[in-house]
């Protein structure tokens, strides 16, 4: 890979971003960040990221469930998304695959991203 | 405690409280059971504790006393007992007597196959028609005796209505309602039967004999008609006199008498919920001396049908309001738990994510190490990466120990243990605590601490806490904002007695329709980051300390919490200033009534 993939983090907690973004930079990937839904959906039609990492748990302040709408973007982009959290409400909408359950070990959640970014 | 309960008469209603070892009774009104009873004597009679019974005696009154139509000089009272005084009529309920006998061995429910009883239905009643003991007579009975008859039974309904409405203790209740029948009914043994509610299979609850009585005699009831009474919800009236040709019924009742028996359901609002049986036995020289064989009729039936009515519908209640306390309690114990879990859930990450970084320092200077290629750069930034990762272990342990907290404070009935202390330092030891979180998240934190401030009575320990949850919350609000600001000011006003903490953010506000609900607990507007926990806390201190917190807020502009509670000084002689002498030398030589402060 000649350029460095971009990942968008979607997660409320600004310590769960940085400890991902300084995960993610360490294997060579650059970051999006965004701490809430709507900037998200904005940051993926601008930025189109190879992946995009969200965190479902984070944010219950917002009505409606935003995964499905960032999901249709990641759709349309061809980017593949990793949900955190949510197993049993979002077993439907998505693949297991794409679903991590929480609280989640950081080596399998990189490991799982590493293997997204290198299928993409 | 024991209680009077007014049946009839002119206090009709009205209950008495029978509270402390000797009450009296009577019309004047330095009794504590005044009776407005012209009947009644001034001071008619006295109550007294003996043991753990009560006792009733009557203090010469012009009309007597009467315990169950008995005039008595002095009675020991059993609850169910009903004291008339003049024109007034009372039940008396006494505390409830623990059961310790197992019913399951003194009745006996049989199956068909080993019916020796031999019992047969000679009458069934559907349970509707038990209502038909009010209704009128048949056409060749309109004579009085039936007008009378009418009246006492009402006045039976009357009063099981009145006897079953007054308790939630079903086994008081049933106990009552079985005194209630053998008042009525001329019966030898009763007992009553509750449904359980898992399986469906009737229990004894309460059994009674009439005295005289061997009160150890089993009591044998037939599965079968159990079974007809509970599935087809139909009181029954049995015989075991035969007027089958096979039997020669005469020799047979002559040897062993007849054993006439009432089964009714208890039919309540929605579902059979247990039945009353009743029986009786008529010896031959009885049936001789009253030249019938029957002693039950259908009149007692439907009048049982009606009582277990009456019962049923108030065991129901019960029932129903002890199911409803219960499923609302797991509800909020759901609650707490899932809310609990997602808090924990949501710090354990973070732990898990502190730790990882910590592990990629140890691996990359493990790998530094085994290559050889230990330099200055690369132990720095092993160092770096482990010093990230603690500091985000450390925050996450300072989160479970406020959750922690919190959860105490709110969950322990705790009285606050006043001490003399200053408010400005407390806040001012808070304010400086929360420096960095402030900074973190580019919140400028303003203190203004008041130019006086005495030592006030309040306990330190949770006032820390709950200033330290508004000031988190006002941080919190303004989290996301440019130039947000929170500002922390004390006052202490003399003329109101009142000491005063003011928190102030220009953060994002409260929505109107919030502002009731935001000191619910469990309730967060933070999405991830809040516990609910932190303004309920707040509160139940502030409201320890007789005090409140006012909130003031506009949308967009930012919220004012004003803690407020009643400034009381420290008494000179109050253990609130020893802490202030303790430990000095001198400390019998100061005067207990010379001021320190």
């Amino acid at each position: 890979m000649n350029i460095a993939p971009s990942v968008l983090i979607v997660d409320a907690s600004r310590e769960r971003r940085e400890v991902l973004r300084f995960l993610l930079e360490r294997r060579g990937a650059k970051t999006l960040e965004a701490a809430r839904p709507e900037d998200a959906i904005r940051l993926a039609r601008e930025e189109h990221p190879d992946l995009i990492v969200f965190d479902a748990e984070s944010d219950d302040s917002g009505s409606g469930d935003p995964s499905n709408d960032l999901r249709e973007i990641a759709d349309g982009n061809h980017t593949p998304i990793v949900i955190l959290g949510k197993v049993r409400q979002l077993r439907n909408h998505f693949s297991a695959e794409q679903i991590v359950a929480k609280p989640y070990h950081y080596g399998p959640l990189i490991r799982k991203i590493n293997s997204l970014l290198a299928a993409a | 405690m024991p209680s009077l309960f007014v049946i009839q008469g002119r206090d009709q209603g009205t209950r008495f409280q029978l509270d402390g070892a000797t009450v009296t009774l009577g019309r004047g009104t330095s009794n504590a059971v005044q009776l407005h009873d012209t009947e009644v004597s001034r001071e008619h009679a006295e109550f007294r504790k003996r043991g753990q019974a009560f006792v009733i005696r009557d203090l010469d009154s012009s009309n007597g006393t009467f315990v169950n139509g008995r005039q008595i000089k002095e009675q020991e009272l059993a609850s169910g007992d009903q004291l008339q005084l003049g024109r007034t009529l009372l039940l008396f309920t006494g505390v409830t007597e623990g059961r310790v006998e197992d019913l399951a061995d003194k009745i006996n429910i049989v199956t068909h196959q080993e019916e020796e009883d031999g019992s047969r239905i000679v009458h069934s009643m559907h349970q509707s028609e038990g209502s038909e003991i009010l209704s009128m007579p048949p056409d060749n009975e309109t004579s009085s005796p039936w007008l009378a008859r009418a009246r006492s039974n009402l006045q039976i309904m009357y009063r099981t209505a009145l006897a079953v409405s007054h308790t939630l203790d079903i086994d008081q209740l049933l106990a009552r309602i079985m005194e209630m029948i053998f008042e009525w009914v001329d019966a030898d043994r009763g007992c009553i039967m509750l449904k359980e509610m898992e399986t469906g299979v009737l229990v004894p609850k309460v059994r009674r004999h009439r005295s005289g009585l061997h009160s150890e005699e089993r009591i044998t009831i037939s599965q079968t008609i159990l079974d007809y009474v509970v599935d087809r919800n139909e009181g029954v009236l049995t015989s075991n006199a035969r007027d089958d040709d096979r039997f020669d019924a005469a020799k047979s009742i002559l040897r062993m008498g007849i054993r006439e028996a009432i089964c009714v359901p208890m039919q309540g609002r929605y579902d059979v919920v247990g039945v009353i049986y009743i029986d009786t036995s008529l010896t031959p020289q009885r049936m001789l001396q009253q030249g019938s064989v029957n002693k039950f009729n259908q009149e007692h039936l439907k009048l049982m049908i009606a009582i277990a009515h009456q019962a049923a519908l108030a065991i129901e209640d019960t029932t129903y309001y002890k199911q409803m306390v219960q499923a609302e309690r797991l509800a909020a114990i759901g609650q707490t738990i899932a809310s609990l879990s997602h808090h924990i859930k949501n710090i354990l990450q973070g732990v898990r994510g502190g730790s990882y970084l910590i592990e990629m320092g140890i691996k990359d200077h493990a790998k530094a190490i085994a290559a050889d290629k230990v330099d200055v750069g690369s132990a720095e930034k092993a160092v770096s990466i482990m010093r990230k990762g603690w500091g985000i272990v450390e925050k996450n342990q300072e989160r479970i120990s406020t959750l922690v907290m919190d959860m105490l404070t709110f969950s322990k009935e705790r009285e606050p243990v006043p001490e003399a202390s200053n408010l400005n330092e407390l806040v001012s030891d808070i304010v400086e605590l929360m420096k960095a979180r402030a900074s973190e998240e580019n919140v400028e934190l303003i203190w203004l601490p008041a130019p006086t401030m005495p030592m006030l009575m309040f306990d330190p320990e949770a006032m820390h806490r709950a200033v330290l949850n508004i000031i988190t919350n006002a941080i919190d609000a303004c989290h996301d904002h440019n130039g947000g600001r929170v500002e922390v000011s004390t006052q202490h006003s003399q003329a109101e007695k009142m000491a005063r903490v003011a928190i102030v953010d220009n953060g994002s506000g409260i929505e109107p329709d919030d502002l009731d609900k935001i000191f619910a607990v469990f309730v967060s507007r933070k999405g991830g980051r809040g516990t609910g926990l932190g303004l309920p806390v707040s509160q139940k201190i502030l409201e320890e300390h007789n005090g409140r917190i006012r909130v003031e807020s506009t949308m967009g502009e930012g919220s004012r919490f004003t803690m407020e509670f009643p400034a009381i000084s420290p008494q000179p002689s109050s253990s609130g200033t020893m802490p202030a002498v303790r430990g000095s030398t001198n400390i019998e030589a100061v005067p207990a009534d010379s001021s320190h402060g």
